[in-house]
């Protein structure tokens, strides 16, 4: 407030406008207290907390002078500070919050002359007020009214007149707060909540508000607020340093601004940094955010706590009406209801938390699997699971085993959620135990005004923006993984992208990327500031333009990748950084290289051969008209040892890891059934109502040996006159094209193709189902005695709704370009339960038949391609296959 | 006064910058814009598909210069903008009742 600002006339006791100035009575007593102030705060000796100390301390000393000078003779007055002036901490440009107090004894008339003799030398001199006058009654009626100023009178000190007046005020009002604080908490969570989001985070902002900000000053005096309720109390584990560091930078601040200012813009970090004796604006920065780390975790688990307390409160009547009908014996806490969210953890009162059969000391990949699953559900991670986690778990193998490697990218796109849990998880250093590298973003400021976080908060950040952009890209892992990491070279010496791109390399690799995956990452970490750079720098219209791209991303696969990457990026930088104009630009750029790279882009790789075991299965079901089934723990046997046995003991599977390529994830399941419709949903189902994952999962129409289909008899003529056909097949997925045609008209038992499937499935919860169980289930889905779709169905509505953000919408579409023989359609969507069999049916229903598929689950994300035709067994026109994708993702939707 | 607009391409804005530093404009300021003229904006061919792009991304350059110096600023930014080839852009420039600048409150010329 300046000092020539009048007071305002407000009704309920604040001083009245129009009273002459007293100026000159107090002149002798502000004479010293200006000249004391100043020296106070320009003398080097003193600062931090007894600097903050010794001005409240001095102020008092005046105030109180300047309220006995004016009121030696006036009953039932006193002068009561409150707020963070109450507190005794007066930073060098802080207000003075005063409370004026009288009762009946006091003539209204002589408090007012009073109050412009307090209030008149504080304006006086350039000092912010904040100021009333009120009866103890009135204080606690505004008190009752607004939460605000009933936190401040929890502060409140006497500072001259009648102590027993301030001191009724103090016990009234923290009564008050202590009757109140079921009521009152909540609204105070949500006023915090609410801060928080229009202010943001103050430990990833670049100019942050020390008091507003989330885990600032203000979320502190919370706290403090929070613990003087009784109900619940912080972490006091730091706290008071942290605050310390708070209140000892924005004094730095005032000081080098000369302004009542809380925001720590850029412009003033280094010579705040320079008064507090840092290095430089980075290590300032470091300080504070580890501060504001520590008062918003503090923050949160009290929170938590109060929650959980009030919970508590407003279930007991109940709990005694059950208890005394119930009898006794009985005693202690209900117990609290527990569902599963994946192997090892459970959801609990809104967290997520330890199963009790977790193991976290032989379960290396637990931590990422309880972050995926909590983030995937939208729940917070129980702090103590985390620090059982951070204290128990060993380290994860280099190169990570496979489920690890699933898990981080389950984590990084399920949204939102994504940025508390990951949080969580860094606040007890888990983060650079699992990425060591992490150790030289975390808190890492950046000195660009286009960037508003830290760059350990803009990379999950943009992870977070990536994981709406899924659908765009083939391989969803990759962008989220390269989210993640692209401006991991920050820090380091040189251009921050090719530092960058040395470091994707060598984790790409701990994280057990094969050696393809591990190129693209470098690649996209390298150039993930190409597409902008190039698309509003260069002529788009010079073809060297794109042939620069192009050379540097090398397929169109990748660039696709890029070009979700460098929209992920900017909209994580800040609000300046993206915008429709950008977009279109890079839009344009990423057309004109991709009409360059589809020509010389790879096909995606065929299956291979089929292995003598599949041949034998696929004999087998063919003599037996039925499906057959093998499920098996470990890794196939290299092709040349032939058919090995599928019922190898689990241990030698855990020896026997590949050398070469990362050890995928799961079983494999292999299933061989007489081409029939249906058979993709029913395997499905299957799996899916046993509680069994499909990560991966390839499909195939295997021909049968001319020989033996002839010695059959039922399709043989047919199966030979198209012979030749299928042989001269340029696409090895469409070889079988003619048997597999005379196969789906073949009316009889013995039909002349069979189905192979070759799956990796993992089980959702604990241990495998058997193989003949499966298999007799199979056996009634395909004949129609299964429902599967019902009974799935029932589970899902037996599930509460999960409230994580919602995933981007599922994606089908024709692939361009696709096989000669067979219309390629393409899956994104978001796993789920059955997701595999719902597409499997619409497919049927849309009266196509699947000659191969390519299925993979990434994350959360599936990545499907299904080879179809329509039943004559040829590609099927543009506007049926545009049909089909339509009524594919309509039913995804559903 | 004039103030001089420019709507060009986007990639010839460094140049322009340059060649605007070098003939001895100290301040230009510069908005991201979309737009077409007389082109009418362009068609192209994507995956066999045919797309209509109606407005173009643009930069638009404003600087203010002494009444004097408009036509040399003008002919400076021209040359750097040009291309030769179709959507090139535009520059043109008005009159200038008055400017301030903001700090010192200095008005007219000085407070270019």
């Amino acid at each position: 407030m300046k000092p020539d600002a009048k007071p305002d006339a407000e009704p309920g006791g604040k001083s009245d406008e129009g009273s002459h100035r007293h100026g000159t009575a107090d002149a002798a007593a502000s004479d010293g207290y200006p000249a004391a102030r100043l020296r106070l705060l320009q003398e080097d000796g003193q600062s931090g907390p007894a600097r903050r100390a010794a001005l409240a301390g001095l102020t008092d000393a005046w105030l109180s002078s300047l309220f006995t000078g004016a009121a030696a003779r006036l009953p039932g007055v006193s002068l009561v500070a409150v707020g963070g002036y109450g507190r005794g901490e007066l930073s060098p440009r802080s207000d003075l919050d005063l409370l004026l107090l009288y009762d009946a004894r006091a003539d209204p008339g002589g408090v007012a002359a009073l109050a412009d003799r307090i209030w008149y030398p504080v304006w006086d001199l350039g000092l912010a007020l904040d100021h009333s006058v009120r009866t103890p009654a009135e204080a606690r009626r505004t008190a009752g009214g607004d939460l605000k100023a009933h936190l401040s009178l929890l502060d409140a000190r006497h500072l001259a007149g009648d102590p027993a007046l301030s001191a009724e005020l103090r016990t009234t009002v923290l009564a008050d707060w202590r009757n109140q604080a079921p009521g009152r908490l909540p609204e105070l969570r949500e006023l915090c909540a609410e801060r928080a989001a229009r202010q943001g985070e103050l430990r990833y902002l670049l100019e942050p508000d020390l008091k507003e900000a989330r885990g600032g000053l203000r979320d502190a005096t919370v706290l403090r607020a929070v613990a003087a309720s009784w109900l619940a109390d912080a972490p006091r584990e730091g706290l008071a340093e942290a605050r310390r560091v708070l209140l000892d930078t924005r004094d730095a601040l005032h000081l080098a601004t000369g302004r009542a200012t809380d925001r720590l813009s850029l412009q003033e970090q280094d010579q705040v940094a320079a008064r507090l004796g840092l290095r430089d604006a980075d290590v300032l920065l470091r300080t504070v955010y580890e501060a504001a780390r520590t008062i918003a975790y503090a923050g949160d688990v009290t929170w938590r706590e109060v929650g959980r307390v009030l919970r508590a409160r407003s279930r007991r009547p109940r709990l005694r009406g059950v208890l005394g009908r119930g009898g006794f014996g009985r005693g202690g806490a209900a117990q609290p209801e527990r569902t599963p969210l994946a192997e090892g953890v459970v959801e609990q009162e809104g967290e997520a938390v330890l199963a009790r059969t977790a193991r976290p000391e032989q379960d290396p990949v637990l931590p990422l699997r309880a972050a995926a699953a909590a983030a995937q559900a939208g729940l917070p991670l129980s702090p103590h699971a985390v620090r059982r986690l951070a204290a128990a778990t060993r380290p994860l193998p280099t190169p990570w085993p496979a489920e690890a490697r699933d898990r981080l990218v389950t984590l990084l796109g399920a949204g939102r959620p994504t940025v508390d849990v990951w949080d969580a998880l860094d606040a007890e250093g888990m983060i650079s135990r699992l990425l060591p590298d992490w150790e030289w973003v975390r808190c890492r400021p950046q000195r660009n005004a286009v960037h508003t976080w830290t760059v350990d908060r803009h990379l999950v950040e943009t992870a977070v923006r990536a994981s709406a952009l899924t659908r765009r890209v083939g391989r969803p892992d990759l962008l989220l993984v390269a989210a993640l990491l692209h401006d991991i070279g920050k820090g380091r010496p040189g251009d921050h992208s090719e530092a960058g791109a040395a470091r994707a390399a060598g984790i790409a690799a701990d994280l057990g990327f094969d050696a393809a995956d591990t190129a693209v990452l470098t690649t996209l970490v390298r150039h993930h500031l190409l597409l902008v750079e190039t698309a509003t720098r260069r002529d788009l219209d010079d073809p060297a333009t794109v042939a620069a791209v192009t050379d540097a991303v090398g397929s169109a696969g990748t660039l696709e990748l890029l070009h979700a990457l460098t929209e992920a990026d900017a909209l994580a930088t800040g609000p300046a950084a993206w915008s429709a104009w950008r977009g279109h630009l890079v839009a344009d750029l990423v057309r004109r290289a991709a009409a360059v790279l589809t020509g010389r882009a790879p096909r995606q790789a065929e299956p291979s051969e089929p292995t003598a075991e599949q041949e034998r299965l696929a004999m087998e079901a063919f003599r037996t008209g039925g499906p057959v089934l093998r499920l098996r723990a470990e890794p196939e046997p290299p092709p040349d040892t032939g058919a090995g046995s599928g019922n190898g003991p689990p241990a030698l599977a855990a020896g026997a890891g590949a050398p070469g390529g990362p050890e995928p994830l799961g079983v494999e399941l292999l299933v061989a059934v007489p081409e029939q419709p249906g058979v993709l949903p029913a395997v499905a189902g299957v799996l899916a109502l046993h509680r069994m994952t499909v990560r991966t999962a390839e499909l195939r129409v295997k021909e049968l040996p001319d020989g033996l289909a002839a010695q059959t008899g039922t399709a043989g003529p047919d199966l030979r006159a198209r012979g030749g056909h299928g042989a001269d097949g340029a696409d090895g997925t469409d070889g079988a094209d003619g048997a597999a045609r005379a196969g789906g008209r073949a009316a009889g038992p013995s039909p002349a193709a069979v189905l192979l499937l070759d799956w990796r499935v993992a089980a959702e919860y604990g241990s495998l189902p058997q193989a003949t169980r499966l298999r007799a289930d199979l056996v009634r889905a395909l004949d129609g005695s299964l429902d599967i779709a019902g009974r799935l169905a029932e589970r899902d509505a037996a599930y509460p709704r999960r409230r994580g953000t919602a995933p981007p919408p599922p994606r089908v579409a024709p692939a361009p370009a696709g096989s000669r023989r067979a219309t390629v359609i393409e899956v994104r969507a978001q796993d789920a339960p059955g997701l595999l069999h719902r597409v499997g049916r619409a497919l049927d229903a849309a009266g196509v038949r699947v000659r191969s598929a390519h299925v993979s689950t990434l994350g959360s994300n599936a990545v499907d391609a299904f080879y179809v035709t329509d039943a004559e067994g040829a590609p099927l026109t543009v506007e049926r296959a545009d049909g089909v994708a339509r009524s594919l993702e309509a039913a995804l939707r559903a | 006064m004039k103030l001089i607009t420019a709507v060009v391409k986007p990639h010839r804005l460094d140049e322009i910058k340059e060649a605007l530093q070098a003939s001895g404009v100290h301040g230009l300021t510069v908005t991201e814009a979309s737009g077409y003229g007389r082109q009418r904006g362009h068609t192209e061919v994507y995956r066999g598909a045919e797309y209509t792009v109606d407005l173009v991304p643009k930069i638009r350059i404003e600087v203010l210069v002494e009444d004097d110096d408009a036509e040399h600023v003008t002919d400076v930014i021209v040359k750097a903008a040009r291309t030769g080839k179709i959507g090139d852009g535009k520059v043109w420039s008005v009159p200038v009742d008055a400017a301030v600048r903001v700090r010192t409150g200095e008005r007219g010329p000085d407070a270019l």
